[in-house]
């Protein structure tokens, strides 16, 4: 990979600056609104149940784990849905067929960009929150327990673009791929603890996940950030990771050693 | 060079009946239908030429260029261009080439058009010194200088147009595909963009096949020409040849006091028939003139003279 790769980047810095309102609702406006509902959705819980803790969350440490869980999502999903299928449909694909660099290096620090631009929204947001929500004397992990966390998000992400390319790359034979990437992404955000800490699923249901990527997209960088996660633990979901990621890679060569071949071009 | 030979590409593509009845049907089966697009092409083009490739809608031009630049794999035959198998698509072959499509945009919508430019530079590895002076060339030959900051999708239909050529020329590529360059533009932005080609290629010579449905682009800039239909090419060669093919044809306009006609006339019997238009009409003007190539070349798309 020559100096390409900073270019490609600053470009996609670029196009998260262009337009001003967006990138202040997607900076701002979305973080405060997920924010709200879920706090006070578990807020209501904790009070309905009078619990001060909950599958040893309290009601600060939840209301972090879904403020780091939200922009970490952000972080796994980069650019968006549709990042290549739409292209492929548009036929503005065929820009990555002619210039002389490698598609899915391009893809990959294009989708990084976004990922990266995101982890700074993270440890922007966290140290605010930290700023202005947490009680003194309540523990929620150091900065070499966030910037781990961070890492692990970052490697995560890097997992979920392997499975992005496996689906929006069929958008090279059929129709319509958008349905089948937002069912990945429901699965991810359930059992990798996007919706619910995973802890709160019962011990078989935990215990199933372990054999699948999901726990390590979400679950484990989040408690990672909030200090909840032991060493073994991080170490062990840094080599799964990597694991799955060669595993899904070897299927995207498949598909795109044979779907290259039915790229027609359309709309050009 | 450019060497074509026995190139064929058929698509399947999916049928749906027209209706309820018919979505639902095709919910549970479906009808496929395959279409040559290009059949058995053969073509050799030498370097420094410009080529245009004409034809109706679907006779297979566009199919041939997104073949030779790499986009699509053929279904048989075999094609190399600058010694490369172009949908092997080596580095060093896409370094060489550009395809620069009408319709599409590959310069980046929501950023002005110099960002984009250094992405390319970067992709292209064009050296600084080439760099700035491709951009000063093509800005100034285009007459865009003005608009390189402006975001494209602010820019109008032309302009975003010399952007792309600016965004396809700057690494100096040997082998050119223009897809339709002009169509949607303005009269005054077709002639622009016709002028700059002329000039691009008077200067650089690069191997150029264009494909255009207006017959101005082909005839200033093409010495050479290639008329497809299904997928055939039913004639290639010098472009003043196809107007001596129908040679012996003259076009009379005749304006009479009722009516304006036109009729095509073999040259032995033309003052023969002037004399007859004389006697039964009463004349107001009479124009006599070669049959216009675009006739010629709607024959031969039509399926009539071949060479």
């Amino acid at each position: 990979m020559k100096l390409w790769w900073k270019d490609v980047m600053a470009m996609e810095f670029r196009k998260i600056f262009a337009y001003r309102s967006d990138f202040w609702i997607t900076f701002l406006g979305q973080i405060f609104i997920q924010l709200l509902v879920t706090v006070s959705l578990w807020q209501a819980i904790y009070q309905g149940n009078e619990v001060k803790t909950m599958q040893g969350y309290g009601l600060e440490q939840m209301a972090l784990y879904y403020l780091v869980a939200n922009i970490g999502m952000r972080i796994l999903w980069g650019e968006n849905i549709g990042f290549i299928s739409r292209e492929i449909y548009e036929g503005t694909f065929t820009r990555y067929l002619l210039y002389p660099i490698s598609f899915f290096q391009y893809k990959t620090i294009s989708s990084l960009s976004y990922s990266l631009f995101y982890s700074t929204q993270l440890l922007i947001f966290y140290f605010l929150y930290h700023l202005f929500f947490i009680e003194a004397g309540i523990s929620y992990g150091d900065l070499s327990h966030l910037f781990s966390g961070v890492f692990l998000f970052l490697l995560s992400a890097m997992l979920f673009l392997q499975l992005a390319f496996m689906i929006e790359l069929l958008a090279l034979w059929v129709d319509n791929v958008w349905t089948l990437m937002i069912m990945v992404r429901f699965f991810i955000t359930f059992f990798g603890g996007g919706f619910i800490p995973l802890k709160f699923l019962p011990n078989w249901a935990q215990d199933l996940l372990q054999w699948t990527p999901f726990p390590y997209l979400i679950d484990l960088p989040v408690r990672t950030i909030l200090g909840l996660s032991t060493q073994n633990e991080m170490r062990e979901g840094f080599f799964l990771i990597l694991f799955w990621m060669v595993l899904l890679s070897s299927f995207v060569k498949i598909i795109w050693s044979k779907g290259q071949k039915q790229y027609t071009g359309v709309g050009i | 060079m450019i060497e074509i030979t026995n190139l064929s590409k058929s698509f399947k593509s999916h049928k749906k009946e027209p209706g309820l009845k018919g979505s639902l049907k095709s919910l549970f089966r479906r009808q496929s239908v395959t279409k040559m697009a290009l059949k058995s092409v053969n073509l050799r083009i030498n370097r420094g030429e410009i080529i245009g490739l004409i034809g109706a809608n679907g006779a297979g031009k566009t199919t041939l260029v997104k073949i030779l630049a790499g986009i699509v794999h053929p279904t048989e035959g075999s094609a190399t261009v600058l010694g490369h198998i172009p949908w092997e698509r080596p580095n060093e072959y896409r370094r060489q080439m550009s395809l620069i499509m009408g319709q599409k945009n590959q310069v980046w919508w929501d950023l002005p058009a110099l960002d984009s430019f250094l992405l390319l530079k970067e992709i292209y590895q064009i050296p600084l010194d080439q760099y700035k002076k491709n951009i000063e060339f093509l800005a100034e030959t285009l007459m865009i200088k003005d608009q390189l900051k402006t975001q494209v999708r602010k820019l109008s239909l032309g302009e975003r147009m010399k952007i792309e050529l600016m965004a396809a020329l700057l690494h100096n590529p040997q082998v050119i595909f223009l897809d339709e360059p002009t169509i949607g533009l303005d009269l005054s932005a077709q002639k622009a963009v016709r002028q700059f080609l002329s000039e691009y290629q008077k200067e650089f010579s690069p191997i150029t096949i264009l494909t255009s449905h207006y017959m101005e682009d082909i005839k200033e800039l093409c010495p050479r020409i290639a008329v497809m239909k299904e997928g055939e090419i039913v004639f290639d060669g010098p472009l003043n040849q196809v107007q001596k093919m129908l040679g012996d044809q003259k076009v009379l306009t005749v304006t009479s006091d009722k009516s304006i006609f036109k009729l095509h006339v073999p040259r032995e019997s033309l003052a023969y028939e002037t004399q007859q238009i004389f006697q039964n009409h009463n004349v107001i003007d009479l124009n006599i003139q070669d049959p216009p190539i675009e006739e010629i070349i709607e024959s031969l798309m039509k399926g009539g003279t071949t060479s």
